[in-house]
């Protein structure tokens, strides 16, 4: 054992970069899959870590005003419950623009439970009676900022002037405006203006519970209804909300981020393992040679693997706790801070994903080295590692090739890279499948830059929804039509329609007519042209089992339309359950082809914000103008994530290379003395070395681009398809694009093989000293 | 032979190397015995199969054929890892190109064996610093191994390979690397450890270090062509007296 420790701490000493290298990819890994899986926690589910931040309530109950709240603190299953704040409905009113609203009556010091996270300005204030805290995604929608005036009326028609003091996030509030009305936080005073009938308002009640899954918070609900004396008629309790209800409405807000951020974390599960065991299983190879000696002097076969197990396996768990710090610190509220508003955030991971990311890798190093660790097993102490004779496959050829005057360096280095099997091996398969990952990565970045430069491949066309509000139909396509900003304005209606059956609901919509339709593209098929064809996201066809060219009759607006579907678009919307159509197919169809909004399409560079505000000066506020979420700055933080992912995949190829090429390389030391002698120049044989590398380097790029450009469209297609936006939304990397990302590894690729050559051959000559230890046990 | 008890003994031990469906009989059937404490030198040419013979016989190849018996057992049957075992108290491997490990310092390198053999650091520290100081490279204890010339290399390989004070040391050509002078300080060094009571069985073509042995035997072919004690040459000055005396 203490010969053991004594090797081992000589070994580590003596390999530090080695050993870093192992620490570092291990690290790289275990960051990147925690970074990975907290980002497609942050993305798929954003409001988990408010949850988390905000110290949410696990159930929100909502009592009828003068509704003693205290029993609900003392019912089982109930932990702590908060404070009774007052709130009532209200309207804010921005011209035309009407929004209903939640007002929240809150004391000045913040609450400890679901406390709302400031993202801008202050809280309230003593002193500051008309000072308010806007809800962050409503305020983005309503285009609220701090220092903003609103105008919020109350049930009554109370006009009630407020000063926007804060922005704050909650996670009480579900999707904003699917599921719940705007929120705002106001001095209780200042509520007591905008509902002076106190009977009018409601108490809103946290409660942490014990048991927070659902089946815990569907149990304290039914202890609340039944508390109160029943849930029926006349209960004071008007509603309950759960946490689960409200992560359930934001689950959905993201998903084709979700989709690519989900493919991350597959291409951080593939090259893990890859990357590990390349470094793990080139550090022991190396070593090859003292542990011959090792054996030699009394270290049994199990000594051998046990030994080289601990070691690796006490590097991988540093490299894991140096992954998992690295990690945290990274996605730490402190480091990153997310946007105004709700973006992508990296989720807080639980303890047991992490223990199990942390273990997983730590095992997978183990499992990594035990192969190599079984060879070292089997090394002779005589016969230590006796570099292989090129078996002379090539003479011929490369007999010919000098005859043809061919640079000695070439065809030696060639010789040399196809002649040793094991090296080359490594090297093209630790090469190319970093590389497949990477281009993997870029072609998702490519499918985003395609969204982004032409949103209208994703439905997104338009910059900006018009409802009328105010104004009369004619009235506001005039106002629009006068935009010089504007290329097109299309009218539509859109109708939350039930499946035949009533098992679930879709979205029918009408945008544009068939003469003039909504700039649609079609990914299959081709765009509808008459009243009596239809386009249809992949969603709404598997739930309706129908393919592009069939027929359908469903009930829109009360109405039965027949339609042909005639085209299939990439709807990143509601799960690709989307059927759209023409108002003029309404009007065929009896139903009012009168349109609720009008979608607008901005020209090219315009930014849907300062189109937004021009049309409401233009329109003296009475439009009511929303910008559409615009696909390129939710995208954006995608790019960063893959930008990320392809540095660390470039370092973990550039680690298996090196590890591969110094393998290579510590076998020809002797050689590269020989080759001197023989009497070429030293600029030669670091010319053999790195012509010798990098052969074998090109394979495994060339290898790994053509498996990655082979695999990333039908792999980003297949995520497309699982999730409802369909087959067709990945997007080619350009034939240069592939040339430079040759180009790239293969420069970088030359630069590592010429370190190392240049290291090997400045090496002392061996000849002139001692052969390599791999001569000096042969028999006589 | 000595009449001290037979340490080492070997009976009809062969060693065949197959390679690619060729057969090649470096060792065959060597009957071989060695007393405690006897220092034998094995001579032949090149290729005779001295080194697979003294590999074979510290269990760093297995036999193919033939018994081997170290301190009255039968040792040619056991496992590679029981071999290693056997490696670490009993016997002690000088080899030609000196073979330290390259990642530790010459104290690691004398201290290891020790250490694996179950002394405690502190025995293992006191020991080393023993054989380093008897060897003259006290001073070199905290040197990497490549800092050291080719003599200061094979002392501490010496001093590493008496650490646990070893019924047999094996040496393969142990001044076959080294000059003159640093081949005599070897040499002197062996010739202690064996006036010691050491056991040694050493390889060479050389046949003046030859001389330096109880016994020599010679291989050829991989097979024991002569095996005789080394007979002190005359002394000029005590023939004269001899003759002296026979006329006297």
């Amino acid at each position: 054992m203490r010969g053991t420790l004594r090797w081992a701490r000589a070994d580590l000493r003596a390999h530090r970069g080695q050993s870093l290298v192992t620490v570092a990819v291990v690290g790289g890994v275990v960051a990147a899959l925690v970074l990975a899986t907290m980002l497609l926690q942050g993305a798929l589910n954003p409001w988990q870590q408010l949850f988390a931040r905000t110290n949410g309530a696990d159930t929100l109950v909502y009592l009828s005003a003068g509704t003693p709240p205290g029993r609900l603190a003392t019912l089982p299953g109930v932990r702590a419950a908060a404070p009774a704040y007052d709130a009532a409905p209200a309207t804010l009113v921005q011209g035309a623009e009407r929004s209903p609203v939640e007002v929240r009556g809150m004391p000045f010091g913040r609450p400890a439970l679901s406390a709302p996270l400031l993202v801008a300005g202050g809280w309230l204030r003593a002193g500051q009676p008309d000072e308010v805290v806007v809800e962050a995604s409503f305020a983005a929608a309503a285009g609220v900022g701090v220092g903003s005036r609103l105008l919020v009326d109350g049930v009554d028609g109370t006009s009630v002037g407020m000063r926007v003091t804060g922005i704050a996030d909650t996670a009480d509030q579900g999707f904003y405006p699917r599921w719940t009305p705007g929120l705002i936080w106001a001095p209780r005073a200042l509520l007591a203006r905008v509902e002076p009938a106190a009977s009018e308002t409601s108490e809103v009640v946290g409660l942490r519970l014990a048991d927070p899954s659902a089946a815990g918070a569907s149990q304290v609900s039914q202890e609340v209804f039944d508390s109160y004396n029943g849930a029926g008629e006349g209960s004071p309790v008007e509603r309950i909300v759960t946490s689960q209800q409200v992560r359930d409405s934001m689950a959905s807000y993201d998903r084709l981020l979700g989709l690519l951020l989900a493919l991350f974390g597959v291409i951080a599960l593939v090259a893990a393992p890859c990357a590990i065991a390349n470094v793990v299983t080139g550090r022991i190879l190396m070593g090859r040679h003292d542990i011959a000696m090792l054996k030699a002097i009394g270290f049994t076969p199990g000594q051998v693997v046990r030994m080289l197990l601990a070691e690796q396996t006490l590097l991988g768990m540093a490299g894991t706790g140096l992954g998992l710090a690295a990690a945290l610190i990274a996605a730490s509220p402190e480091v990153v801070r997310p946007p105004d508003g709700i973006a992508v955030t990296f989720a807080p991971l639980p303890g047991t994903w992490t223990a199990l990311i942390a273990a997983g890798t730590v095992i997978f190093v183990a499992a990594a080295t035990a192969i190599p660790a079984w060879r070292a097993r089997l090394v002779s102490p005589v016969a230590a590692v006796q570099p292989s004779p090129p078996r002379g496959h090539l003479s011929r050829i490369a007999r010919l090739s000098l005859m043809v005057r061919l640079p000695a360096a070439l065809v030696l280095g060639a010789r040399d890279a196809l002649t040793r099997r094991l090296p080359a091996a490594m090297t093209v398969v630790g090469v190319a499948i970093p590389m497949a990952m990477i281009t993997i990565a870029l072609v998702c970045w490519c499918t985003i830059g395609a969204f982004t430069s032409g949103p209208g491949r994703i439905g997104l066309a338009s910059g900006l929804s018009v409802y009328p509000g105010g104004l009369t139909d004619a009235q506001t396509t005039a106002l629009i039509a006068t935009d010089p900003q504007v290329k097109g304005c299309y009218p539509g209606s859109e109708f939350d329609t039930l499946l035949p059956g009533d098992n679930g609901t879709f979205v029918a919509r009408a945008l544009g007519d068939s003469a003039q339709p909504y700039p649609f593209e079609p990914v299959a098929g081709r765009m509808f042209r008459s009243p009596y064809e239809a386009v249809a996201g992949q969603g709404f066809l598997d739930l309706m089992h129908v393919k592009v060219g069939s027929w359908i009759d469903p009930t829109v607006d009360g109405v039965p339309v027949i339609l042909h579907i005639v085209g299939r678009t990439l709807e990143p919307d509601d799960n690709g359950d989307v059927l759209d159509f023409g108002l003029d197919a309404l009007a065929a169809a009896g139903a009012s082809s009168s349109p609720m909004f009008y979608r607008v399409v901005l020209r090219p560079g315009v930014p849907p914000a300062a189109a937004r505000s021009r049309l409401l000066a233009l329109s003296g506020r009475r439009l009511d103008v929303r910008a559409v979420a615009d696909p390129a700055a939710r995208l954006g933080v995608m790019r960063l994530v893959i930008g990320v992912a392809v540095v660390i995949l470039a370092l973990i190829a550039l680690a298996n290379l090196l590890t591969a090429t110094d393998i290579g390389l510590k076998d020809h030391v002797h050689e590269a003395g020989i080759l001197k002698a023989m009497g070429l120049t030293p600029r030669q044989v670091m010319a053999t070395l790195v012509v010798a590398v990098t052969i074998v380097t090109a394979a495994g790029v060339v290898v790994g681009v053509a498996a990655g450009l082979a695999i990333a469209p039908r792999l980003i297609n297949a995520q497309g398809q699982a999730s409802g936006i369909g087959w067709g939304i990945a997007a080619g990397l350009s034939p240069a694009g592939v040339a430079a990302l040759l180009a790239a590894a293969l420069a970088v690729a030359v630069a590592a093989a010429a370190f190392l050559a240049r290291r090997a051959t400045t090496a002392r000559d061996p000849l002139a000293t001692s052969p390599s230890p791999a001569t000096t046990l042969t028999p006589t | 032979m000595s009449d001290a008890p037979v340490l080492l003994a070997a009976r009809g031990l062969a060693k065949v190397y197959r390679s690619g469906g060729v057969s090649c009989e470096a060792v065959r059937g060597i009957d071989l015995e060695v007393a405690a404490g006897e220092f034998v030198a094995i001579m032949g040419p090149s290729g005779s199969g001295k080194s697979t013979l003294l590999h074979v016989l510290g269990g760093l190849e297995p036999a193919t054929r033939g018994e081997i018996w170290l301190r009255g057992r039968r040792v040619d049957g056991l496992s590679t890892a029981a071999w290693a075992v056997l490696r670490r108290k009993h016997i002690g491997f000088v080899f030609q190109f000196f073979n330290l490990l390259s990642t530790m310092t010459v104290a690691d390198n004398v201290e290891l064996p020790a250490l694996l053999a179950g002394a405690s650091p502190r025995q293992a520290r006191k020991r080393r610093e023993e054989l380093l100081a008897d060897l003259g490279i006290a001073a070199k204890a905290d040197a990497a191994p490549s800092r050291l010339s080719g003599g200061e290399q094979q002392r501490v390989a010496l001093a590493r390979a008496l650490a646990n004070e070893p019924s047999l040391l094996l040496a393969d050509e142990p001044t076959g690397n080294l000059d003159s002078t640093n081949a005599r300080d070897v040499l002197r060094l062996l010739a202690r450890a064996h006036a010691s009571g050491q056991t040694i069985l050493l390889v060479t073509h050389d046949a003046k270090i030859a001389g330096l042995a109880d016994r020599v035997v010679c291989l050829f072919d991989g097979m024991i062509a002569d095996d005789a004690p080394v007979v002190p040459g005359p002394r000029k000055v005590s023939a004269i007296q001899d003759f002296l005396e026979l006329r006297g």
